[in-house]
């Protein structure tokens, strides 16, 4: 599995475990995440705070742009461009 | 409109916080360097890792080391935690609905802006830095009165845990003098600050809790419950871990928030007096996950 599919998959069963919703199987890469409320403010903390231990580098909260958290696509493309 | 019990509980917090107006350059001796590995700076059954086996295996300087770590993030997220707060109060000084509590508003941002200066000294003069913080608040609407509530219980709930640590280890004479005055210092304003949350907190649910719909209140209830989360989830940082030298930081993070039972049961300690508060007052119908 690529450095980019493996990302994607660990998100996808991150955030499967973790939200509080029923979620369609399997989750998207476009499903919103934040809209649908499947993720809410503090599950976001948990997943800067995976992201920061899979890419071994902190995430500057004060630098994230509106839409940073938006659906997984989003994710990978904020945080894991070398990787994508 | 606030109630007389309200507006007399904001006199007199106000003719207190008069006597007992502070300068915090002069109030604090901060010496040149304090001697990290060798004094506790957190209790050491405060310690956010303490009883786990992350932490029963390390030696005893370790420990130490730990513990001033951990003080540096305690400080950090008191920062973090009153930066929110004096921006939500500068909003709300003088706004028509709760004009009443404005003379308090002044002493609680003065005293909240008095608190950084010796938590920002402290660490940045013997830590070098103020750990980052990781919370995102997604904007949203609100129904009427919610916005006003809802920051007024998360402050409450936020200044509670931090006083129950403040009280226990502003009178701890193992901890090193400068970490034991700012704890005792804190405590000092805090018991004012506390007093007014409740009594805030209280008057608001009651004149709310009734006009808000079933849902409404349902998130209320959630997002409340949900902020006990989002202030123990940063007790345990893994910046403060690799600074102290451990291994796998992230992995103590984690296993010391999710599963280990000594944490676990500070947590709930340190949550009690606020949590059943709330119970008290219906914010709450059960305990939160901790």
């Amino acid at each position: 599995m690529s450095d980019v599919l493996l990302i994607r998959e660990t998100l996808r069963s991150w955030i499967t475990e973790r939200s509080r919703k029923s979620l369609p199987s399997p989750l998207l890469d476009d499903t919103a995440l934040i809209e649908q409320g499947i993720l809410s403010s503090v599950q976001v903390m948990d997943v800067i705070l995976l992201i920061e231990r899979m890419r071994n580098r902190p995430v500057e909260v004060d630098e994230l742009k509106p839409g940073s958290f938006r659906d997984i696509n989003s994710i990978v493309r904020t945080f894991f461009q070398g990787e994508a | 409109m606030a109630s007389d019990e309200l507006k007399a509980t904001v006199q007199k917090l106000s003719d207190r916080s008069r006597q007992a107006y502070a300068n915090p350059y002069t109030s604090l001796d901060f010496p040149a360097s304090v001697p990290v590995g060798q004094d506790w700076f957190t209790s050491p059954e405060l310690i956010s890792i303490a009883g786990t086996p992350d932490y029963e295996s390390l030696e005893d300087v370790q420990k130490r080391t730990i513990s001033f770590y951990d003080a540096i993030n305690f400080f950090s997220l008191n920062i973090h935690g009153e930066k929110a707060l004096l921006e939500g109060l500068a909003r709300r000084l003088y706004d028509p609905n709760l004009k009443d509590l404005s003379p308090y508003l002044h002493h609680f941002l003065d005293e909240e802006n008095k608190h950084m200066v010796y938590f920002g000294e402290f660490c940045t003069r013997y830590g070098g830095k103020v750990y980052r913080d990781r919370k995102v608040i997604f904007p949203r609407d609100y129904a009427a009165g919610e916005e006003d509530f809802l920051f007024f219980a998360r402050v409450l709930i936020f200044e509670e845990i931090v006083d129950f640590f403040n009280r226990r280890m502003g009178s701890d004479e193992r901890l090193n003098q400068v970490a034991r005055q700012i704890n005792q210092m804190h405590h000092d304003d805090e018991s004012r600050h506390l007093v007014f949350g409740r009594k805030v907190v209280k008057e608001l649910f009651e004149k709310f809790r009734t006009v808000w719909s079933p849902e409404i209140l349902e998130g209320v209830r959630s997002a409340v419950s949900a902020h006990y989360s989002a202030v123990w989830r940063e007790y345990y940082n893994p910046d403060a871990y690799g600074d102290a030298g451990l291994p796998d930081p992230y992995g103590i993070a984690e296993r010391a928030f999710s599963g280990a039972e000594a944490p676990r049961a500070l947590r709930q300690k340190a949550s009690k007096a606020s949590v059943d508060y709330l119970i008290g007052l219906g914010v709450l119908e059960k305990e939160p996950a901790l």
